[in-house]
């Protein structure tokens, strides 16, 4: 990438004190986000997404490893420069219940960060400003909004106040964490694109947190998904490629698990079975490739044996943790085992 | 299918719910069919009434419910014919989980923590005179193998001891303990991982088809709906707008609203998509639209759909569906969905 990027994660660990037990949530993640980008982290609970979005946001502080915002660690801004970096970096919760205060009118809500960061000077333009960022979310007529308490509002209605809020410091990217999941299906879609519009509109990069492997593809295409296993990233790539060939078994196994809305499709659709249905315990991530005990592929010797880093595989246009592609290690084995029946 | 193999009939069933302002219409003159061996899926919006109207199903409404109109009639194995809605509490009580079961979404919630899965049997099998506690241990872990776990394990574990999926088999074999003819499943798989959800799904059907029992789910997820249902219904606003066999909803849908679903939801099949969003809200059920209460956000209303509430006709045999421009809107679908 020639242009500079926006936000680089290098080798970065988080771990958690539970007790006396550390818990390693995140484990050398390395990520790189451009300007205006829009790049989907996808996994099952406890994979490390909302850790890593957190983390980005500049919200928690990782364990080891560097986190670069426009080149420079994030430690190293101080002052001024520190609030402009943390205005430039903002997050949408998922819950919009939860993140906002009922006690507050929408135009309250949108006024606290405007003022507070000196984003604009005068009553007169405060309003103009109001007007301008419910416009931009789609809840039109701002008039009729602005004096309204969140509890009047759907919820469709209260993510896009979340995020005009999020847009009130003019940020350069911004975190969504599972920001769609608590909201009807028939608006999620109108969500999306107005995030997709305001992405071009404003030229922010946007980081999209899901379990919706569906709701990825579709908010994704054309950009880059990331897929996450017990605190790693396993697979990075355009979007078309990962969804459309997967290359780590973990990702194929998910995409031949996720049901579709296709009743003849869905019942056909060959399934992936696993050697085992458990997940790992965080404090007892298995030795190797974290996904071993349960990869239908695994090559004794080879994938417990070695930690997985990200590489090119042949075939495929994306990274993969997965040492058989990526080194040749025991390939014969495990296409072999990939070529056996698998269906369920 | 047979006329006699109705397990259960639903006929003009409303529920009210008592509010400040007026009574709230969460269901509305809903009349269904539900067969034996039928897993029959319930799909809409939050706020649509489909959790009241399995809660009817039960009798197991809140206190501010009302139902001011409706008839539920369940069929036993020995042919007896039950009218649910008179039914005494001492019947009731051998109705519920015998004869219709309930499980309820969020694993984590339903199970009690300080007590160990086994006891939780030992409870149910008890208050719904099952017998000696040999004979729940038996019937527990047979039902245990079937959902695919550790029977031993599971039978003396604590819920905190379990993942989210192992819990969710739990309760599901928990619901089937004593043998119910329907079961009925509340958001089945949300709120749990894609993985474990196949493993849900995979063990649920499994088991039906081994037992033979009759399934009604609700589901915000129209995947699950199309894997798992033999009939589907969307309902709106308290209503069945249309209901019919799986495929024909999913590749021929007739209602407006069916179809504003299917379009708005994402696949991972398809290439690039064009995904379009149903405009505007659900209405205010205390002072419910005149006419279809869809026509607001309906790109097919015309003028006589916000006059004339639109009655549920048949498209066949099996596909009902309440929409004076079905033409229209089957023609559109022909357009958009390739089956």
């Amino acid at each position: 990438m020639s242009e500079q990027p926006l936000i680089e994660l290098r080798h970065v660990y988080r771990t958690f004190k539970q007790g006396r037990q550390l818990i390693p949530v995140l484990q050398d993640v390395n990520l790189t986000i451009a300007p205006n980008e829009i790049v989907c982290l996808v996994g099952e609970s406890g994979c490390g997404k909302t850790t890593t979005g957190k983390i980005i946001a500049g919200l928690l502080p990782q364990s080891e490893g560097e986190v670069l915002f426009q080149g420079r660690p994030l430690e190293s801004y101080r002052g001024k420069e520190r609030a402009a970096m943390r205005r430039a970096l903002q997050i949408v919760h998922q819950d919009p219940f939860a993140s906002l205060n009922p006690a507050h009118t929408i135009g309250q809500i949108l006024s606290f960060p405007l003022k507070h960061h000196k984003m604009v000077s005068g009553r007169a333009e405060l309003r103009r400003r109001i007007w301008e960022l419910l416009t931009l979310v789609d809840l039109t007529p701002p008039g009729d909004v602005v004096n309204k308490y969140p509890h009047q509002l759907s919820g469709g209605q209260r993510q896009r106040v979340s995020i005009a809020r999020a847009l009130t410091v003019q940020p350069k990217l911004i975190v969504a964490d599972e920001a769609v999941s608590m909201v009807d299906m028939s608006i999620r879609v109108s969500l999306l694109q107005m995030l997709h519009d305001l992405r071009d509109k404003l030229n922010v990069a946007i980081i999209f947190i899901t379990h919706d492997l569906a709701l990825a593809k579709y908010f994704a295409w054309g950009e880059r998904i990331a897929v996450m296993y017990l605190g790693r990233v396993v697979e990075i790539g355009p979007t078309e490629q990962v969804i459309g060939n997967s290359a780590h078994p973990y990702t194929r196994a998910l995409i031949s698990a996720v049901p579709e809305a296709d009743p003849i499709r869905t019942r056909s659709k060959q399934r992936m079975k696993l050697r085992s249905e458990d997940i790992p315990k965080l404090t007892e991530i298995p030795s190797g490739c974290a996904f071993h005990p349960r990869c239908p592929f695994f090559v004794p010797g080879v994938c417990d044996a070695r930690v997985p880093t990200l590489g090119a595989a042949e075939g495929y246009a994306q990274q993969v943790a997965c040492p058989p592609l990526t080194e040749g290690l025991g390939l014969r084995e495990y296409e072999a085992a990939a070529e056996a029946p698998v269906a369920g | 299918m047979a006329q006699n193999d109705v397990v259960m009939s639903v006929r003009d069933l409303s529920v009210n719910y008592l509010t400040e302002r007026g009574p709230l219409q969460a269901v509305n003159r809903i009349s269904f069919e539900l067969h034996q061996g039928e897993t029959l899926a319930l799909m809409g919006e939050s706020g649509c009434g489909k959790s009241t109207l399995v809660m009817a199903l039960m009798r197991l409404l809140p206190s501010n419910a009302r139902v001011p109109n409706g008839e539920i009639h369940y069929t036993t194995r020995d042919g007896r014919v039950i009218d649910v809605l008179k039914m005494s509490k001492g019947k009731l009580r051998a109705f519920r989980w015998s004869e219709c079961a309930m499980v309820f979404q969020g694993a984590l919630n339903a199970l009690n923590p300080v007590i160990r899965v086994r006891d939780m049997f030992y409870d149910t099998g008890r208050a719904h005179g099952m017998g000696s506690k040999d004979a729940v241990r038996e019937r527990a872990l047979e039902l245990f193998r079937l959902v695919r776990l550790d029977p031993e394990r599971v039978f003396n574990a604590y819920p905190h001891e379990l993942s989210g999926g192992m819990r969710q088999r739990v309760l599901i074999a928990l619901g089937l303990l004593l043998d119910p003819q329907v079961v009925i499943l509340d958001e089945p798989t949300t709120a749990v991982d894609i993985l474990t959800q196949r493993t849900i799904i995979d063990v649920l059907m499994a088991i039906r088809d081994k037992l033979g029992f009759s399934i009604i789910f609700i589901s915000h997820d129209l995947a699950v709906a199309a894997e798992m249902a033999d009939t589907v219904a969307t309902m709106y606003a308290g209503e069945i707008v249309e209901i019919g066999p799986v495929n024909e909803m999913f590749y021929r849908p007739h209602h407006g609203y069916t179809l504003g679903l299917l379009e708005a939801i994402p696949s991972l099949a398809a290439e690039a998509e064009e995904l379009v969003s149903i405009p505007g809200s659900p209405p205010d059920l205390i002072e419910p639209p005149p006419g279809c209460k869809f026509h607001e956000r309906c790109p097919f209303a015309v003028e006589r759909c916000s006059r004339e509430v639109p009655p549920l006709v048949d498209v066949d045999e099996t596909h009902r569906v309440a929409c004076f421009e079905a033409d229209r809107v089957i023609a559109k679908a022909r357009e958009t969905i390739q089956a």
